[in-house]
């Protein structure tokens, strides 16, 4: 099983280690890549093709139809806005398909506000070693793809 | 099971009195606590955590994607 994952939004990519939270900078909840997001407002995209488990304002999960679920957090410590600014495209438990937008958000007004806007993009309870053809960090477009996740 | 896991988080975050709120967020509780000293580490990390962040009264516990449930179950339980 392989599986495609892809930039949920444009902007330059990063290592994970350079996300200013010990939880994704240190892959506590599995390995991945993180994208400094341009500064305008705009869409963040599904990664992959499948079920929307979890659903936050800031953040969302999509687990594949094969198992593998696939994390993208907008910006640090953004539960503190508690939605504002935050738009949902769909709702938990909605299919959605991969590149298809998720939630509308404004990275410049995160920063504004103090924050990291940057997105960490983490293959759950996946090891660096089923992560495969990771992208070189620069600049990348929302549905790019970043890397392949085996197993 | 779930149930349980809930249970003995509270307790080794001091216990239901302990607690002034418990917040999930996709991965992780973020914990504010009255006392953060009477966290007992070793036992989150048998349960099951990833790790546990600490910053005074405030305690983050990384749980996995299924910290919004235990977020849940541990409010059934307060």
């Amino acid at each position: 099983m392989s599986v495609k994952v892809l930039s949920p939004v444009t902007g330059v990519l990063a290592p994970i280690t350079e996300v200013p939270d010990p939880v994704f900078a240190q892959a506590m909840v599995g390995p991945g890549l993180a994208v400094h997001p341009e500064l305008t407002a705009g869409d963040a995209v599904s990664p992959v093709d499948g079920t929307v488990v979890t659903l936050h304002p800031h953040a969302f999960v999509v687990a594949t139809a094969e198992g593998p679920a696939v994390l993208v957090h907008l910006g640090i410590d953004t539960v503190k806005l508690k939605g504002e600014g935050f738009t949902l495209h769909v709702a938990k438990g909605d299919s959605v398909k991969a590149g298809q937008p998720v939630i509308g958000w404004d990275p410049k007004a995160i920063e504004d506000g103090g924050r990291s806007p940057i997105c960490p993009v983490v293959a759950l309870d996946a090891t660096v070693e089923n992560l495969v053809d990771m992208r070189e960090p620069g600049p990348v477009e929302a549905g790019d793809t970043l890397f392949t996740w085996q197993r | 099971m779930a149930d349980d896991r809930a249970a003995q988080i509270i307790a080794a975050i001091g216990g239901a009195d302990n607690i002034i709120e418990i917040e999930p967020c996709i991965t992780r509780l973020r914990c504010e606590l009255e006392d953060g000293s009477k966290v007992d580490e070793a036992a989150l990390k048998k349960i099951g955590a990833h790790g546990v962040i600490r910053a005074g009264s405030v305690v983050q516990i990384i749980v996995g994607p299924e910290a919004d449930t235990i977020a849940s179950d541990i409010e059934d339980l307060l």
